[in-house]
């Protein structure tokens, strides 16, 4: 047995290899075997890509998984690759899903507002996939306990917000606490510390979860995933700062996998039933050689790792776990060792079903899961012997096979690393609640909906400053103009070149936005650039570029760029704007931004593009979310002005050349 | 495995395009779906593949394969 338990666990590679190759020969149930068989063989980022996307392509020939879901991740940072790789873990945890990723750090937003993707979505989960930046808390509170009740309260009343408008059941990311502490050990006995405070969040998070408050909200315990693979490897600051990752991709499979294997449980996916080998497995040595007496368990080294074992499946057996026995032996003997063995922890009366004969393993498994009434689906198999793992995997294929390292002191993780045992407290009674709750809740969103998203926004305290082109600030709006796609009226991409043009150029004049909240400096999130051109019907201001970064849509920002635009253009004789958009494969959301804010339409392309016109003088109406403060040396100097700006300043606070800034009220 | 070979592999598996064969002369626009996304999904495998870790500033300095190419073959040799 010795010799052959030297055999490998197929590699991730291996398995993708394997996968790849019955996609090719057109095996497609092969093909999605051995891609799920990958994800249980690592958690190589490129190796779980490379999965998905054989998945992807074997998913239409699969018969229907038992649960299918929607699921909506809602998160605070790039979840575009957690986003990616969910499909193939829920596939692997028994569920067919769609998944929708919401817009970058628009979560709450896209809650509120009633026409948001996730509304025309529907999900039936939303995971809300955040990370510890998004907890509002200081880095030190003298009243630690209402500063985290009061954050706690922003969350419950975000799964309420969730709830009301979607019915959707939640999966929450608690939040890893940084392994960066300013305070030190002090940190440890200071309770207003951020870091006893994010601890704090996250036990009171859960408590919360468990209460009236969170029906029908899990949670996945980051905290303790980041622990077990370290901090330092679940959050890499060189990725967190160029990309915004602030899960480290090596750790985006590990995380998609336990947020499977909590849906999964949601669905009622969970494995029921734990079908564990003897020799080798519960207890060292040969029991038909060595006798009850003589198998390795309880003391020295080998003993005591069998023990720790035992322990760790008692524990499962506690929270709910039905314990089956498959081995090849004598059954007297077998029953001998349980009973006359006092080091042995299990007992008879712990295993529902004792399989103990030379029948082979797979027609055991078979007649365990008959025996108890429950699908082969519900087995996980346990054995040290890697060619009886094979045999069960090939044969019974619904089963899932634990595969246990060489040594008995790895079989504790190998089984806690498992994570199909998952459990959910909600019964099918809550679930039937949950529906209820989910019609009644559908009326009640649209009535409050609307007041909501207000006073979100109203609540965020935005600040906006705008600026014209300025040395410093041109390479962030280059960059701005080569990335934005969404919020993005034209896509003309200038490069840095053509924007220092413009800043030089009087003809035209520019917005460069920063915004900042109350949770967040968001830096320079707009840009608009427009030209004034004199025509045979009066000077007009024509927008050539207007784009927002992603991370500030539905703010109404726009609406305050236009009212600054508006105002310039007056003051500089303007008898109308002239906007334009094209359309492109990923700006559909502004194609009706021009008509949302009152322009007239003046013609379109064959390729789509629209031209709008704004008579001026105009009154422009926004909602006053953000306070808006100009410092605006508007440098159009035409017809001869002088080099100074300073010549131009005058009484009117609008006025070209005035270097005042303008705080402009809500 | 050559470095070549590891590094085209990563690439080719993190694009998903099993068929794309890399020169020292492409750049990121010269690889269909080699956009911003996927630069850093290359990035982050390459470090795993390789067992190197990139300065901040070559997260996104590299001029093109080659260049990239040779750092892997330094940094791995």
């Amino acid at each position: 047995m010795a010799a052959v338990s030297a055999t490998a666990v197929p590699s991730l590679r291996a398995c993708l290899d394997l996968a790849k190759a019955h996609q090719r020969a057109g095996d497609h149930a092969r093909a999605a075997q051995w891609a799920l068989a990958a994800t249980d063989a690592g958690d190589d980022f490129a190796g779980w890509l490379g999965a998905s996307r054989v998945w992807e392509r074997a998913r239409p020939h699969l018969p229907a998984a038992a649960r299918r879901a929607r699921v909506a991740v809602l998160g605070s940072y790039t979840t575009t690759q957690f986003t990616s790789l969910l499909p193939l873990a829920c596939a692997r945890a028994g569920a067919d899903v769609e998944v929708y990723e919401c817009g970058y750090g628009l979560y709450r937003i896209e809650v509120l507002d009633p026409a948001s993707g996730l509304r025309a979505f529907a999900p039936d989960v939303v995971v809300l996939a955040v990370h510890e930046g998004e907890v509002d808390l200081p880095e030190s509170s003298d009243d630690p306990e209402a500063a985290v009740e009061a954050e706690l309260a922003r969350w419950t009343s975000l799964w309420e917000q969730v709830r009301a408008a979607t019915g959707a059941r939640i999966v929450q990311h608690n939040v890893v606490v940084p392994a960066e502490v300013p305070l030190g050990h002090l940190a440890a006995r200071v309770p207003g510390s951020r870091h006893a405070m994010l601890q704090r969040f996250n036990q009171r998070l859960g408590e919360l979860a468990a209460s009236e408050a969170g029906r029908g909200v899990s949670v996945v315990d980051c905290e303790r995933l980041a622990g077990a693979v370290g901090k330092r490897a679940w959050t890499d600051p060189r990725y967190h700062h160029a990309a915004k990752q602030a899960v480290a991709l090596g750790s985006v499979a590990l995380l998609a996998r336990h947020t499977a294997a909590v849906v999964g449980a949601q669905l009622g996916l969970a494995r029921k039933c734990l079908v564990l080998d003897l020799d080798g497995t519960l207890w060292g040595g040969v029991l038909g050689e060595v006798g009850p007496h003589g198998i390795a368990v309880g003391a020295g080294p080998v003993g005591e790792a069998y023990s720790a074992f035992q322990r760790h499946v008692l524990a499962l057996k506690a929270k709910g776990v039905v314990l089956a026995v498959c081995s090849k032996n004598d059954e007297a003997l077998v029953r001998e060792a349980f009973e006359q063995n006092p080091d042995v922890l299990i007992s008879l009366d712990d295993v529902a079903v004792l399989k103990a004969s030379w029948e082979d393993k797979p027609s055991a498994v078979r007649s365990i899961a008959a025996t108890l009434g429950i699908g082969e689906d519900a087995l996980v198999f346990v054995d040290d012997n890697p060619a009886e793992r094979e045999a069960v995997r090939e044969l019974v294929p619904a089963v899932d096979v634990v595969p246990l390292p060489a040594d008995p002191s790895g079989y504790v993780r190998a089984l806690a690393d498992y994570p199909f045992f998952e459990t959910d407290a909600v019964t099918a009674e809550d679930a039937a609640r949950t529906e209820q709750y989910r019609a009644r809740a559908a009326v009640a969103a649209q009535q409050e909906a609307a007041g909501s998203l207000d006073d979100f926004l109203a609540g965020l305290d935005m600040h906006a400053e705008v600026a014209d082109l300025s040395p410093e600030n041109a390479p962030r709006v280059a960059q701005l103009i080569g990335k934005t796609n969404q919020f993005n009226l034209t896509t003309r991409r200038h490069s840095l070149a053509d924007v220092e043009a413009f800043a030089a150029d009087p003809a035209w004049t520019a917005q460069v936005v920063r915004l900042r909240d109350r949770f967040a400096d968001h830096g320079v999130v707009g840009v608009l650039l427009a030209r004034c051109e004199d025509g045979a019907d009066g000077r007009v201001v024509d927008v050539d570029t207007w784009l927002l970064s992603c991370r500030v849509i539905g703010r109404t920002l726009e609406d305050e760029m236009l009212r600054v635009l508006v105002e310039r253009a007056g003051a500089l004789g303007c008898a109308r704007v002239r906007g334009t958009y094209a359309p492109t494969a990923k700006n559909s959301q502004v194609a009706g931004l021009y008509e949302r804010l009152g322009f007239l339409p003046r013609g379109a392309d064959e390729d789509g593009t629209t031209r709008w016109e704004l008579p001026l003088p105009a009154r422009v109406e926004t909602p006053g979310h953000i306070a808006v403060s100009v410092a605006a040396p508007v440098p159009a100097r035409r017809g001869g002005g002088t080099e100074h700006e300073d010549a131009h300043e005058g009484a009117h606070e609008d006025e070209q050349g005035t270097r005042r800034t303008v705080e402009v009220a809500k | 495995m050559s470095v070549d070979e590891r590094m085209q592999q990563v690439v080719r598996e993190v694009i998903g395009n099993d068929d794309l064969v890399l020169r020292d002369d492409m750049t990121a626009r010269d690889v269909p779906g080699w956009d911003s996304l996927a630069h850093i999904n290359i990035m982050y495998s390459l470090e795993a593949e390789f067992g190197v870790q990139f300065s901040d500033e070559q997260l996104s300095s590299f001029q093109d394969v080659g260049e990239l190419r040779r750092f892997l073959a330094s940094a791995a040799g």
